[in-house]
This record gives structure tokens, C-alpha cells and sequence, in this order.
């Protein structure tokens, strides 16, 4: 009951103390001089929402930082130790590698791909239906899609019917299954193939689009000056998609450095499949919350250089209109 | 117009936020203690599902006998308990006992009544009646924290119990004797009963793999070792790199080496736990022998409902071989208890009646557990069978991991699926245990 009473203070309540806020804000600021109104007014209005953003966004960021300096149960300071641990134990040494791992090979298939069967698919009839298909994996689940790979990475002992679709495929042409997800020179290619796989068609739905919107004028005019089609795509096209380029590239990047359903579901970080966002789970889940608040703060350190670039690329392109 | 709608909207909206402001003054709600009372007694109990109802049927009788009232509730949460006794706050009269590295203070507190307490002139009763490995401490001490024994006085009374680390095979395939040392199992021939390998074994169970491998080791280890080597090394106080846990790890990897284990040890690190028994029952059998718990029967008859498999007729199991005979009577399991922790009427008499054989058979018919009474009788022949494990062990020993720091115990479980993979990285794979040993037990 008393839960009930809870949920409904926030789904009523909450929308109703913002109505009652600017009803009574209103009301008092129409009282006042007309110049002070104009004054006021924007930042009455703005309150809330930079009100909701400390709270939910600011506060949690300080307190993350701040937790990254003290022990497992907040009671003492400990310095730089959380650091030291993150960045000298071999288990969270090989998760760093493992991001690395992701996030240079993540971004540059998903953007590589998406890029080049954007503009291979740009010059055939069938490409909606073939857009479509690459495009199918992108709304299925990260979850889901995990499952899906579980099957098809499956292993049965040698000599047995092999239920893995690519073992069986193995197996016709006779070779020998392959453990995927358990052999450490297999494993992490196989997760971030699975990443490739779910995200590809969104890279090149976007890049696509921006391609759409470069002029015919500008290609024909080149073709006519005697450009031939790799000319075209090297010296127009490419420099013309750039911008979108890199920000799906800095999103795929930032994807990369989030990676967490896909591990966790296939491997749960066994076999030295660990990345960045599993060891911070593993260890709030082991109660380190300091650990993991230092994780998260590398995490988000590595991130804000991406953002930057990102919002600066936002910015210009909003310029260019 | 607008302005009258306007003033009233917002009357609308101040009466509204009145009424939340005194519904939520109104929310908190009140946890009714019943008080020292002999009408009433209340319960907690982390069991759900068939165990909750196993519970609620060894309850019933309880109320028509005595007309006292349980209040059963399931409190998930381990840790609430110690956040009342923390608090201050009221404690239920009857509830399952702390974790391990609690029990000393709580005794010495006062939280904990002891069981003698409760029974009374019940008590030498319920200790002759019990497994002696539930309420005795090893062998020249007087405390055993795992089973709530400080200074010789008992403080958790056993209800229920598990033994672990058994040795499943298929009647129809194995029809040899139960093997004395685990000398003798490795030297078992699978061929001479038309078997590819000695044994099956499957250590993949998302996020907590690893976890049969550990209760593997843990049936090496504690065999190779006294008790008390085994507590002390649960609770951080020897090294993985110590040179009888290593032996444990190369012992265990006898049980997985390609030349005894079915499919190899990629079969055995992608198989799930529910699937490492089936090739028990294919023909050629893939192997003779698992190592698992009471529980796994289930996945046997799941996996292969044709058979139609029956316990004692077509699937079996013998208990874990001894490995070094100085340690028999060492034994994998674990147990039930409840610790009084307000002493009523209400409270001992429920203390009482669930020590009877009476309440333990209900617990006992309802299947899937041992009761913590020896002279139960069992329908179910796998439980029959499983008593008289319990009955030969000296010392029940818990699976190490689930006592053992959460970060301790996943590091453990993971450096067995590292190993099983490559035997070749034990040393170091001990290495990096200790470094975890060392954060992992650090109170702070």
C-alpha cells in the first residue's frame, strides 16, 4: 500500500508541484515592476529544469569523483588507492586492453561498413529491400541479439552434431568445432563481431542519408571533368560525408567504451572477455563502490573528449544551415 | 474569463498537493511487534517457492496443536537482520543465524538464545537425535562458528540439510562397486563398461560459471586437508599459493584432463551444469561418472523424458571417494537453522516442536532436502541414500566460495574455468588469487 501511495506522489504529485510552481511563480512575477519581470522571467523558467539537471546529472558526477577517493564503505579517505588498483590489478589491466580492443576495432568495422554499403548500395535498384536487412539487426535488443549469438557460436564436443550454426558450417567443410566465446584467441573477435553485426546498419542509415544530400550536380560535374568513379568517392564524396563521419565515428566510439550487455551475456567477462563496463559492474556488485566509482570516472574522463568533439561537430553543422 | 479559470485551476492544484501532502504523511506504515507473548510468535525465512511451502506444511500442525500463531514472512534481504540488531530495532522472534564472521559478537551480545535455552529438557534429545556432524565442533575445539557453536554452547538449531560432492552414474551403464579412494575412481577403465571417458563435467552458468568446479575442488581439498585447514583457508588465513591448495588444483584437473573428461575441457567450459549428465544416458554412454548435488536428478528425468528414469533403478550415485584416509568423515554440505532470538513461550515452543521428528518428516515428505534428523524415513531413494552420507560425516563442511568474500569467490570461480582451460597457467592463475585474497579480506 504504502508503495502504491509512493508511486502516485511521483506520477501526479510531481507534475502537479511544477504546475502549482509556475502558476505561483507567475503569479507573483506579474506583480512586479515590468523591468525586473523581463529580467526574471527566464531564469524562473529555467529553474526546474536546471534544478532536476543537478540534481540527477551534477550531483551524481561530484559524488561519483568523490566516491573514487574512498573506501568500499564510504567511511575514509584513501586517496589515489581505487587508481592504483584500477590501473596496476591484471584483471582490470586486461579489461583496459579488451576496450582498446573494442573500441579500434568496434568503430572501425561499424563505420567502415556502414560507409562503404552506403555508398556501394547508393548504386543499385534493390537498395531499400537490402538496406532493410542490414538495417534488421539494430532494433533487436543488445540482450536479445547476445542470445542469438550464444546459439550460433554453440560448441558440442568433436565427433557430435554440432548445433552451433558455425560449427556446423565448420563441419561441412570438415574441420573441427571451434570453442568461440572460450578460446582466448577467438573470444573477443567473436563479442565484437556480434557488436558489428547489431550496429553496421545504423552507421550506414545515417551516412546514407547524408549522402543522399550531396548534389547530383557536383558528381555529374566531376564525371564530366573526367573523374572516375574511385576519384569521385575518394575526392568528393568521402571529403563531403566527413563531418557525419565523425560523428558517427565519435558515437560508435563512445559505444565502444559503454560495451557491456554483449560481454556480460555471452561471457560475463570470462576467459579474458572483461571490458571497462563489466569490471565497474563486478565491483558495485561486490560491494567496491569506490573501485567502481573510479571505473566510472576513467570511463567518463576517457568519454569527455568525444562529447566535446561531438558537440563541437553538432555546432558546426548547425552553423552550415 | 480566463483569469477566474485561471485562480481556480490553481485553488484545484492547492487542494490537490494538500491531499498527496497527507496521504504521504499518512504512508509510513507500522511494523507491529507482538511483544513477549505466548499466543504469537514471528518468523522470518529467506525460502520461496516449494522450500516456502515445505515451511508453511511443517507449520500447520504446529497452530492446531498449540492454537500459537506464526507470523511467517520471507525477508530476502541476509542483510536485514543485521540491520536491526545494528539499529537497535526490533528483532523477530525466530529466524535463520547470521553469516559466519557474525555469530561471536551476536553471542556475546546477548542477540542469540541458545539453543539449550530454547529446547530445555528437549536438548539432549535433539543432540542425540541430529547428525552429529551439525551440532559437534571438530575434534579438541569448542567453538564452530559455521554451525553456531561458541564456548561449547549450541546457538543455531539445525532443521534441514544438503550433502554435496556425489558421484552420479547411470545403473545400466556402471554396474562396478562404488569405489573406496579416488586412487581407485581414476583407475576405473570407462571402456570396460563401453564408456568414452571416466567422467562428465559442464562449468557454464552465465555470470556464476565456474561455480560446480569449485564445488569439485572443495571436495579435494577438504579431503586432502583437516577442517580446520579448510575453514582457515575460507577465511583468508592461508594462501592460494599454499602447497596443499595447489595440490587440491591438481588434483581437480585430473577430473578434467582431456584423457578423463568428456568432449575435453571446451566441452566442459561450454556446457551448461543442467546438460554436463547427459551424456550419461546416450548410447555409447559419453561418460561414467558426475559429480554434483542432490538437486541434479531433475535435469536427468528434464533432458530425457522417454527413459523415464527412476531413481535407484536407473541412475544412482556413491559418495565422493576418500583421498587421503586420514581425513574421512570430512563431508561437502550445508544446513538450515533457526536461532531464538527473543525468548518467549511462543518462541520455544516452536523451537521445540520443530526439533520433533514430527516436523522434520513433513519436511522430509515434501522432498528435495534431508531433515537434520537421522532416524528420518525417505520415500525418494537418491534422499535415502544421501542420509546415510550425512550420517558417516564427521565434520559437514560448506562449499568454500559461498563463504568466502563475493569478490574472493567470483576470482576463485573464475581462475577454475581459467585453469581447466590452460593447466599451464596455475601458477600464475594462484598468484593472482593471493593478490585478491589479500584486498578481499582487508575490513575497512
Amino acid at each position: 500500500m504504502d508503495r502504491i501511495i509512493t508511486a502516485v506522489i511521483a506520477i501526479i504529485g510531481v507534475p502537479l508541484v511544477l504546475l502549482g510552481y509556475i502558476y505561483a511563480g507567475e503569479w507573483v512575477i506579474e506583480r512586479l515592476p515590468a523591468r525586473v519581470q523581463v529580467w526574471i522571467r527566464p531564469y524562473f523558467w529555467a529553474l526546474p529544469a536546471i534544478g532536476f539537471a543537478t540534481v540527477f546529472m551534477v550531483y551524481p558526477l561530484l559524488r561519483t569523483v568523490v566516491l573514487s577517493f574512498r573506501n568500499g564503505a564510504d567511511t575514509q579517505w584513501i586517496g589515489w588507492d581505487n587508481y592504483v588498483y584500477f590501473f596496476t590489478f591484471p584483471d582490470t589491466l586486461t579489461s583496459l586492453r579488451n576496450s582498446l580492443l573494442w573500441l579500434v576495432f568496434y568503430t572501425l568495422f561499424a563505420v567502415g561498413l556502414g560507409l562503404i554499403i552506403a555508398i556501394l548500395l547508393d548504386r543499385v535498384r534493390y537498395e531499400q529491400i537490402a538496406k532493410i536487412a542490414i538495417f534488421l539487426p539494430v532494433p533487436i535488443s543488445a540482450v536479445a541479439a547476445s542470445i542469438i549469438w550464444k546459439f550460433m557460436f554453440d560448441y558440442q564436443p568433436p565427433g557430435t552434431v554440432q548445433t552451433g550454426t558455425l560449427n556446423a558450417l565448420l563441419g561441412s567443410f570438415g574441420a573441427q568445432p571451434v570453442a568461440w566465446l572460450v578460446n582466448s584467441t577467438t573470444n573477443n573477435a567473436a563479442l565484437i563481431f556480434v557488436g558489428i553485426w547489431s550496429i553496421t546498419g545504423f552507421c550506414m542509415v545515417i551516412i546514407s542519408a547524408s549522402l543522399k544530400s550531396i548534389s547530383t550536380e557536383v558528381l555529374e560535374a566531376a564525371r564530366i571533368d573526367g573523374a572516375n568513379e574511385f576519384e569521385i568517392i575518394r575526392l568528393i564524396v568521402t571529403p563531403l560525408l566527413w563531418p557525419t563521419i565523425t560523428v558517427v565515428g565519435t558515437t560508435m566510439i563512445i559505444n565502444a567504451l559503454k560495451t557491456f550487455d554483449i560481454v556480460f551475456v555471452l561471457t560475463s567477462g570470462a576467459y579474458d572477455t572483461d571490458v571497462i563496463a563489466t569490471q565497474m559492474f563486478r565491483q558495485l556488485a561486490n560491494a567496491h563502490y569506490g573501485r567502481a566509482a573510479a571505473v566510472g570516472v576513467v570511463l567518463f574522463v576517457a568519454i569527455v573528449p568525444l562529447l566535446v568533439v561531438n558537440i563541437r561537430r553538432f555546432q558546426q553543422q548547425e552553423e552550415q544551415r | 474569463m480566463a483569469e477566474v479559470f485561471g485562480r481556480r485551476l490553481s485553488r484545484a492544484v492547492a487542494l490537490c498537493l494538500g491531499a498527496l501532502f497527507l496521504l504521504a504523511a499518512c504512508g509510513g506504515g507500522s511494523n507491529g511487534n507482538t511483544g513477549a507473548s505466548s499466543t504469537d510468535v514471528t518468523v522470518w525465512s529467506a525460502w520461496g517457492g516449494a522450500e516456502l511451502k515445505a515451511f508453511q506444511d511443517v507449520l500447520a500442525p504446529f497452530h492446531t496443536k498449540t492454537g500459537i500463531t506464526v507470523h511467517l514472512t520471507t525477508v530476502r534481504d541476509a542483510n536485514q537482520l543485521a540491520i536491526n540488531v545494528d539499529a537497535g530495532t526490533s528483532l523477530p522472534d525466530i529466524a535463520n543465524g547470521p553469516t559466519v564472521d557474525k555469530v561471536k559478537d551476536w553471542v556475546s551480545k546477548g542477540v542469540m538464545k541458545s539453543v539449550e535455552t530454547a529446547l530445555g529438557s528437549d536438548f539432549n534429545a535433539y543432540i542425540s537425535n541430529t547428525y552429529p556432524a551439525l551440532t559437534t565442533p571438530p575434534a579438541g575445539k569448542s567453538d564452530d562458528l559455521y554451525i553456531g557453536i561458541v564456548a561449547g554452547k549450541h546457538y543455531e538449531m539445525m532443521v534441514k540439510t544438503q550433502v554435496k560432492g556425489l558421484f552420479w552414474y547411470n545403473k545400466k551403464v556402471y554396474t562396478g562397486p562404488a569405489p573406496k579412494t579416488f586412487d581407485d575412481l581414476l583407475a576405473i577403465n570407462p571402456s570396460q563398461y563401453g564408456a568414452q571417458k571416466l567422467f562428465c563435467a559442464g562449468l557454464e552458468s552465465g555470470s556464476a560459471s565456474g561455480w560446480p568446479a569449485s564445488d569439485q575442488i572443495d571436495n579435494i581439498i577438504m579431503r586432502q586437508n583437516d577442517a580446520t585447514f579448510y575453514t582457515n583457508w575460507i577465511e583468508g588465513k592461508v594462501k592460494f599459493t599454499d602447497p596443499q591448495i595447489k595440490l587440491g588444483y591438481q588434483t581437480y584437473l585430473k577430473e578434467v584432463s582431456s584423457a578423463n573428461v568428456y568432449g575435453g575441457p571446451n566441452t566442459v567450459l561450454s556446457t551448461n551444469f543442467g546438460k554436463a549428465g547427459d551424456p550419461l544416458f546416450k548410447t555409447p554412454a559419453g561418460c561414467l561418472f558426475l559429480e554434483q548435488a542432490t538437486f541434479i536428478p531433475s535435469f536427468f528425468t528434464q533432458d530425457f523424458p522417454a527413459l523415464n528414469l527412476k531413481a535407484g533403478t536407473d541412475y544412482d550415485f556413491f559418495a565422493h571417494p576418500s583421498v587421503d584416509s586420514k581425513y574421512d568423515g570430512n563431508v561437502n554440505g550445508f544446513y538450515d537453522n533457526f536461532v531464538m532470538y527473543n525468548d518467549t513461550p511462543a518462541a520455544r515452543a516452536l523451537m521445540k516442536y520443530m526439533a520433533t521428528s514430527d516436523a522434520q518428516q513433513i519436511w522430509a515428505n515434501d522432498g528435495g532436502t534431508l531433515a537434520a534428523i537421522k532416524s528420518i524415513n525417505y520415500n525418494d531413494p537418491v534422499y535415502k541414500n544421501a542420509a546415510s552420507v550425512a550420517a558417516s560425516a564427521k565434520n559437514l563442511l560448506v562449499t568454500a566460495g559461498d563463504f568466502m568474500p563475493s569478490d574472493m569467490q567470483a576470482a576463485f570461480w573464475k581462475s577454475l574455468l581459467n585453469v581447466t582451460n590452460n593447466p599451464g597457467s596455475l601458477d600464475s592463475e594462484l598468484k593472482r588469487l593471493d593478490q585478491v585474497q589479500a584486498a578481499a579480506y582487508k575490513t575497512s
